[in-house]
């Protein structure tokens, strides 16, 4: 029996959750805005689901129009929001038992690394979540809308300042 | 940091998100997706009322200048006036334009710049006021004559009109200077910086700063 459009909505979305997941780690520093955040993300990929454009891969849409989303939240801009109003008190996420925030908080590297991408400006960390998602330079070209040299560079821009920053911070330098 | 330590981390991360989180797909059925039918923007309905008040100014001028062309004063202040709302009318048009074509699921840098097109738009005004000052006689002498039907113009010394017309003319250049600085490329600079934000507003200011991050990333 084929998936009626919301299962395979929702199917799709769990193929990619975590695409959803670490923008809105990234772009929303405030703990309790996170839920409203994924909430619109999810109205907005919704609202252009029928509209999803086969000649290109469904990570790519997905990502163009959550990271769009999350700037437009990030920058507080509420006029490009849909319906805001229909927003609920619940997270999109289930959590397991092992406390995620506390394990990730716990890992140093990757405390630092957050702690990195959380710092950059707003176009630099769609770009350094997309490479660090091991997107290929011409997808990442392709959902940013600038060349693939210009991806080329501004990942080697970013991954040196990054090294720079893990050697202040650690005794990785030393190693 | 090597790309082999790098990519160790990520798949750290990665395995523990994939033994941490799990989609709540009855959260996501409560949504109440169906009901988010895409609202008009609000914006795009204040641009529209926007656009339709320049379009009447300009006719109205248009208008304007026809029936009171035997009287040249009359004619050419409604000509100056007309051409300054003939440019807000077509910044208006380009606003439309621009939000009809923003859709979130295009690239990303050409979609941010628009928005941030629209979000500075209260500049155009800022700078239609500059340029203005050289030629604020238009207003005046249009306005009395429309409102209270008076034709300043024959009651004024002819003296104070010719000084006022140098002291115009010469204001045009910096006026001109001005107006050109009064971008988003040159937010690096301090005064053009407090200058918007004073003028335009904090909003309009951050757009423009975001306008210019853009160009930098684009390059």
């Amino acid at each position: 029996m084929p998936l009626s459009k919301k299962d395979s909505f929702i199917k799709l979305i769990d193929e990619h959750k975590k695409i959803i997941y670490k923008i809105v780690n990234s772009y929303c520093p405030n703990h309790a805005d996170r839920k409203d955040l994924e909430q619109e993300i999810m109205i907005q990929l919704w609202s252009a689901f029928d509209s999803y454009n086969t000649d290109y891969k469904y990570s790519t849409w997905m990502y163009r129009i959550a990271l769009n989303v999350a700037i437009s939240f990030y920058r507080k801009e509420k006029k490009w929001s849909l319906k805001s109003d229909y927003y609920n008190e619940e997270s999109i996420f289930i959590y397991g038992e092992n406390n995620l925030e506390r394990e990730l908080e716990s890992d140093q590297n990757l405390k630092l690394l957050q702690q990195f991408i959380n710092d950059l400006k707003e176009l630099d960390k769609a770009l350094m979540l997309l490479y660090l998602d091991r997107k290929k330079h011409e997808e990442i070209a392709e959902i940013l809308g600038i060349s693939k040299t210009n991806v080329a560079t501004k990942i080697g821009r970013i991954k040196i300042k990054l090294k720079k920053e893990f050697e202040k911070n650690t005794d990785y330098g030393n190693k | 940091m090597e790309t082999n330590e790098l990519q160790r981390i990520l798949e750290a991360y990665d395995a523990k998100l994939d033994s941490s989180i799990q989609l709540n797909k009855e959260a996501l059925k409560r949504i109440q997706l169906e009901k988010s039918e895409k609202k008009t923007r609000i914006i795009l309905i204040y641009r529209g009322i926007e656009l339709l008040f320049f379009g009447i100014v300009v006719l109205f001028l248009g208008n304007y200048v026809v029936s009171h062309w035997s009287h040249t004063h009359l004619a050419i202040s409604g000509s100056i006036v007309g051409v300054f709302a003939l440019i807000a009318l077509t910044g208006s048009i380009g606003q439309v334009a621009l939000l009809q074509q923003i859709d979130f699921s295009k690239p990303l840098v050409d979609i941010r710049k628009k928005i941030e097109l629209v979000n500075s738009h209260n500049l155009l005004f800022i700078k239609l006021i500059f340029l203005s000052a050289p030629i604020w006689w238009a207003y005046a002498l249009v306005a009395l004559d429309v409102f209270l039907g008076f034709d300043l113009y024959p009651h004024l010394d002819q003296d104070f009109v010719l000084r006022y017309l140098v002291f115009n003319a010469v204001i045009i250049v910096p006026v001109s200077w001005l107006f050109n600085k009064l971008s988003y490329k040159n937010m690096h600079i301090d005064w053009v910086r407090k200058t918007i934000g004073f003028l335009s507003g904090t909003k309009t200011g951050k757009a423009m700063e975001f306008l210019n991050e853009i160009e930098e990333f684009e390059h």
